[in-house]
């Protein structure tokens, strides 16, 4: 692999985890600000399946979203009417790892929502705020070191994505091949060098993310004491 | 004036269930019971923060509530200044944005009326710290002063004083009154304290239980109990008539005349001032010369026996317009005395045992 290979994976993987980011930030944001806040029948079915993907094989769910945009599928062209272009394209990589980082980011928002005292909120409607103020104003800027985290979080697991990935996106460089598949590719090849230059990488781009959230995860826990 | 505070409250939860019925037209209502009589819950279904409340709330003309008509005023629509217990300030704004609801700044009215509260609650200089590093009384006053630029139609405070230690309950009571006395908003004031609800409410309503068991005059309701107590931290009020040296000479409201430590205070100011019952002394007949700076003739209204020792209800001024002023005393001390209803006796107490609540100093 050479310099502009790599460059070209990374450019890939940074790009696939942004926009996977882009796509369950909100998602997971909203579902989890859903459950830490609202009671409602069945919350404990809704809460379990959302985790599911934590625990699932990343193949199982590359799987699914592979029946679900094939073109039989209930997403298909053939149910849609067009092509959406998801399978084998890097939009299959972004939704693949979107999938996966999405119960990490519902989770952790969950437990940024879960720290700040409902009282608050409920004093600011007192002293005139609406509801959408209240979120606006008063929820979110108070949850914002947890949810920051919820996002690093989010945009790491998207980063390492593999399994579903590979389902959904195939390994195809230049397009969809992101650092995870390039070293799965390099360890096939026997490339050893390249494996672990692209691990050594991975490695530090980890520890970085990984420093940011301990960082901010303190630091939201100050805030509240 | 709480121009007709119409509560007509049920709230069904769990493990509780308040109702609570009362009208009045006093400007400031006390709710007075033990923890988890539902004092805190009463506030906050007003403040439409406990639903689904049944029942109608009427504040100064307003329906805030009605259950029967379906109005259900969401909270920023009930027009109410509320300071909890803990405060409630929210971290991530300064002090001023508080006040200001988050707001960089106000209308013009809304910025005059916010300096002339905080200049009111001493609170002026704080207005760009953060609420991290104030103190409990500071931040018990910046959520007073913020309830108060909101231009409530009602301020309910509940036990804003229940935090803080002696001297500094002390100084925020001073303020509580000042903005009782000045603004003239009407006030809910919730504490188990006896002696704050008399010396901020007109009248106070009792819960047991989530239900009230008493409502009327709080001198009289407080000392009737529900379990009457023996001692009993006498409240009264009066204005300043004479400054003599280092003891302000008072004009009891209800007639009398009392001497309390000056303390800064001002000719004709209103002043609301505590004496113990244990630091009260009965004489009948004439007791000579003494060093007590006060005695005030009154006459005994009942004896009240609770365990083994008896508090003297006794009624200032012959007239029998007066305040009520209680004294524990123990059986011998009674009989003694021949101590019973209608019995003419003089109270005697220091100057010094009166402890003063609305000078700020």
């Amino acid at each position: 692999m050479d310099a502009g290979d790599l460059f070209e994976v990374l450019a890939t993987t940074l790009r696939v985890a942004a926009c996977a980011l882009f796509l369950a930030a909100p998602c997971g944001i909203a579902a989890g600000w859903w459950l830490a806040r609202k009671d409602f029948r069945g919350k404990s079915v809704v809460e379990t399946l959302l985790a599911m993907p934590l625990v699932l094989p990343p193949v199982a769910v590359g799987y699914l979203l592979l029946a679900l945009f094939a073109r039989d599928g209930w997403l298909g062209e053939r149910a849609l009417g067009f092509d959406p272009g998801i399978l084998f394209t890097w939009k299959g990589a972004v939704l693949a790892s979107a999938a996966m980082a999405l119960p990490l980011v519902a989770r952790t928002a969950r437990a940024a929502f879960d720290g700040v005292d409902p009282r608050l909120e409920r004093m600011a409607r007192t002293a005139g705020l609406t509801p959408w103020r209240v979120s606006w104003c008063v929820t979110l800027p108070l949850a914002r070191r947890g949810l920051a985290a919820a996002c690093v979080l989010g945009f790491g697991r998207a980063l390492g994505e593999f399994g579903a990935t590979v389902v959904v996106a195939g390994n195809i460089p230049g397009r969809t091949q992101t650092i995870a598949l390039a070293i799965f590719s390099e360890i096939q090849l026997g490339d050893t060098q390249a494996a672990l230059r692209l691990v050594a990488i991975v490695a530090g781009l980890a520890f970085v993310l990984m420093w940011s959230v301990e960082k901010l995860q303190r630091a939201a826990a100050r805030e509240g004491r | 004036m709480i121009s007709g505070l119409e509560l007509d409250l049920r709230l069904r939860q769990r493990q509780f269930a308040l109702e609570v019925r009362c009208t009045t037209k006093v400007r400031t209502l006390g709710v007075h019971g033990a923890s988890g009589s539902g004092k805190t819950s009463l506030l906050e279904a007003i403040a439409g923060w406990r639903r689904p409340a049944q029942g109608r709330l009427v504040v100064g003309g307003a329906v805030l509530h009605d259950s029967a008509s379906g109005i259900d005023l969401p909270p920023e629509q009930r027009g109410i200044g509320y300071v909890p217990q803990d405060a409630l300030l929210w971290p991530h704004w300064n002090v001023g944005r508080n006040l200001r609801v988050g707001a960089r700044r106000l209308d013009a009215a809304g910025e005059e009326l916010l300096a002339r509260t905080a200049a009111m609650l001493d609170i002026a200089p704080l207005l760009e710290r953060g609420v991290g590093g104030l103190s409990g009384g500071e931040r018990q006053r910046v959520s007073l002063a913020r309830a108060l630029v909101g231009r409530p139609r009602l301020l309910m405070l509940d036990e804003p004083l229940a935090a803080l230690d002696a001297p500094l309950r002390r100084r925020i009571l001073a303020y509580l009154l000042r903005v009782r006395d000045e603004l003239r908003v009407p006030i809910l004031f919730v504490s188990h304290d006896a002696s704050e609800v008399q010396a901020m409410c007109d009248e106070v309503l009792v819960l047991r239980a989530g239900r009230v068991v008493a409502q009327g005059e709080p001198s009289l309701v407080l000392r009737a109990g529900v379990e009457p107590q023996a001692s009993f931290d006498n409240v009264l009020a009066g204005h300043v008539v004479a400054l003599e040296d280092g003891v302000a000479l008072l004009e009891l409201e209800g007639g009398g005349q009392a001497r309390v430590p000056q303390r800064g205070l001002a000719l004709d100011r209103r002043v609301v001032f505590a004496v113990h019952s244990d630091e009260i002394l009965l004489a009948r007949g004439a007791t000579g010369r003494i060093s007590a700076r006060n005695r005030l003739q009154a006459r005994v209204e009942r004896v009240v026996e609770v365990g083994g020792a008896l508090r003297i209800d006794a009624r200032l001024d012959a007239r029998g317009s007066g305040a009520l002023l209680s004294a524990t005393l123990t059986r011998a001390a009674v009989e003694e005395l021949g101590l019973a209803a209608g019995t003419p006796v003089e109270c005697v107490f220091k100057a010094t045992a009166c402890r003063v609540w609305n000078a700020v100093d």
